[in-house]
């Protein structure tokens, strides 16, 4: 085969389509406050925020290798940092939401240089204490009043209009800079080293890819988009304590949402968060025997379909939203079958793998050299 | 001399973290693994105890009996049924599984049991004390502590020079090398795990006389388990008696100076040990 006449193909048509939807949503949202109720606009601020911090969970998981059950650290700190400024300092609540991801990030430099020596499972109990060593710290600062919590006082000078507005605005933000930023990322050079990373971190860094800087930026750009979630919540929510704010039950919901709905794969997090959301809409009225069945569900998810609910929907259809593979194309039997360039370890992890037909030739991420548009196969 | 008996109250609670710590050590050195749940065993272990000795109307003394071979099969069967299909070099599925059971035991105990806390009353013996030197020392708290030793004692002689100490020192070095030398590693793995719950078994006994307990409390217990083992040395038996030392140390001196900073001087003294010698105290590297 000649090189000259292969093209890479890199959106599909369901893709395409998938892309019109979320753009179609991103813009929607700040008109809410027009035409749909105050409950309905509660509903998408808090599932914007779930979509956002499990969003973030998975990069950390899925691409960088990083387990944390301490997500609620950035929570926290992106809701207390936008009650600091907005109540005690008087700056611009909706412009603090923002502010409090790059808060969320900086916070996360020291935690990682504290635990990044500790091994995988230790690492992830490290960032648990971690958070709570911040949640007892909170309870001890009388500043920010201490165990009792703050109230976000200064929300009184706006109309509820302008409030909704500010809220549904913030959250298609949240929205374009996790599930979008997330999409950018994957496809971009910097998205191939993440996936050789995640597939196989040895072979990774034998090929030129900084495996140690790449953890690092993952683990911010992480603690960042959990922060501003964090402080969007707690703006609808009007209040914050250090034991909502700190609350394990974060990390929960994180690892829930990615691991049932399939982990390493941009499409997962959302279908984990919504599954998340409207069965605890649905179920959550039975308490505690709900919860039970959440744990038992992810336990079983670990141990029998790694790859979650995204993962046994491609066996059926393969039908990506946000695709981040190359798709050679080769032109001189184009009519024929498309060659796929996915990473070999998508097939050992038991990912979404509907193409291991005739024609179909798997080529390693690792093996290729980053900084080439085009592969050779 | 108010310090003086914040240092021994640290060590004597420290007794009862060394028995939590202990089978992590243990679990995390042979297999790599740490079980998310295993603060909420002690909690089931313990809950259970008190209703076993309220039902059949026998001796609180007798709860450890029942409690340890209850523990020994706990351990066996969730390394059998779960673990063992997770021990990979990928740290994800066991973080994972072990979190999805601990979030469904812990909802499961608040069921049967209630957010209510919980104790188990030796009667006199809960409140008797020595006077040592020009301190006071509760008797129970000092049998705790006593037991704890006795156990690392053991566990340590036992991983040095028995069979199943080699079997298992071989596992943790390179399982398939075990393997390919005789050494079923799945069947060690199972009885490690055995071991390491069997001794929370003990562990729940002492938590739940000593102080209380309550469906919510696993993760704490998990976390300062956590801490005496990374701040001992990772994987190492003595270490993790140690860290455990320390821990309790750490959290009775810190309450002492403010009631608020007790269980955060704990963390604080974990940070420190990170930044300032990573690989753990006993560690010889």
């Amino acid at each position: 085969m000649s090189y000259s006449n292969v093209i890479v193909r890199r959106q599909t048509t369901s893709s395409v389509i998938a892309l019109a939807v979320s753009v179609l949503i991103v813009t929607a949202i700040p008109t809410m406050p027009y035409w749909a109720s105050n409950g309905h606009i509660r509903w998408v601020i808090e599932l914007s925020c779930l979509i956002a911090i499990a969003q973030m969970w998975n990069l950390l998981a899925g691409y960088a290798g990083l387990v944390s059950v301490g997500q609620q650290a950035f929570i926290g700190v992106g809701g207390y940092v936008l009650f600091v400024f907005a109540n005690n300092m008087g700056f611009n609540p909706f412009w603090t939401v923002p502010l409090s991801a790059f808060a969320a990030a900086a916070v996360s430099i020291p935690a990682y240089i504290l635990l990044r020596r500790l091994e995988g499972p230790y690492f992830a109990i490290g960032t648990w204490v971690f958070a709570e060593a911040l949640r007892l710290l909170t309870a001890n600062i009388s500043y920010v009043n201490g165990g009792s919590g703050m109230s976000l006082r200064v929300m009184a000078q706006y109309t509820p209009g302008q409030r909704a507005l500010g809220l549904t605005m913030m959250s298609s933000l949240l929205l374009l800079l996790t599930v979008g930023g997330s999409y950018v990322l994957l496809r971009s050079r910097f998205g191939l080293a993440l996936t050789a990373n995640r597939d196989e971190p040895v072979a990774a860094a034998s090929q030129g890819v900084n495996v140690k800087r790449i953890r690092l930026m993952i683990w911010m750009l992480a603690a960042a988009g959990t922060g501003m979630a964090g402080a969007l919540y707690y703006m609808a929510q009007l209040r914050i304590t250090p034991d909502a704010g700190f609350d394990p039950y974060w990390s929960s919901i994180c690892i829930f949402s990615v691991m049932v709905g399939g982990v390493g794969r941009l499409e997962g997090p959302i279908i984990g968060a919504l599954l998340y959301f409207f069965a605890t809409r649905f179920f959550g009225q039975f308490g505690a025997t709900y919860l039970v069945a959440l744990g038992l569900l992810t336990l079983v998810m670990a141990l029998f379909s790694p790859g979650g609910i995204w993962s046994l929907l491609s066996r059926l259809v393969n039908w990506p939203w946000f695709p981040v593979t190359r798709v050679v194309v080769n032109q001189s039997q184009r009519a024929g079958e498309d060659q796929e360039c996915r990473s070999g370890a998508d097939r050992k992890r038991g990912f979404g793998d509907a193409n291991g037909v005739n024609g179909t030739k798997h080529v390693d991420a690792a093996s290729i050299k980053p900084g080439r548009e085009t592969y050779q196969l | 001399m108010k310090w003086l008996d914040a240092l021994v109250q640290g060590v004597l609670l420290g007794g009862l973290y060394a028995q939590y710590a202990l089978g992590m050590a243990l679990m995390f050195g042979v297999m790599r693994i740490v079980n998310i749940a295993h603060g909420d065993l002690v909690i089931l272990l313990a809950l259970l105890g008190i209703t076993l000795v309220g039902v059949l109307g026998v001796s609180p003394l007798v709860a450890p009996f029942l409690l340890v071979p209850m523990g020994v099969i706990i351990g066996w069967a969730l390394q059998r049924g779960v673990l063992n299909r997770v021990v990979k070099a990928d740290p994800l599925p066991s973080l994972v599984a072990t979190f999805g059971l601990s979030i469904a035991l812990q909802n499961l105990m608040l069921q049967i049991w209630s957010a209510d806390t919980r104790s188990l009353s030796l009667g006199a013996l809960s409140s008797m004390s020595i006077e040592l030197g020009p301190l006071y020392v509760g008797v129970l708290p000092l049998g705790v502590f006593a037991f704890a030793v006795a156990l690392t004692a053991c566990l340590h002689l036992a991983l040095r020079y028995t069979k199943f100490g080699r079997a298992l020192r071989a596992a943790a070095a390179d399982g398939e090398a075990a393997t390919l030398s005789g050494v079923d590693a799945k069947g060690v793995y199972a009885l490690a795990t055995a071991i390491a719950v069997g001794i929370l078994g003990a562990a729940a006994f002492c938590q739940a006389t000593r102080t209380t307990v309550a469906p919510a409390d696993g993760g704490a217990q998990l976390i300062y388990a956590f801490e005496a083992v990374i701040i001992g040395g990772m994987g190492h038996i003595s270490g993790a008696f140690l860290g455990a030392m320390i821990v309790g140390i750490a959290q009775v001196v810190g309450s002492r100076a403010d009631p608020g900073w007790g269980i955060l001087s704990g963390h604080i003294v974990f940070l420190l040990v990170l930044a300032l010698r990573p690989q753990g105290l006993m560690s010889r590297t």
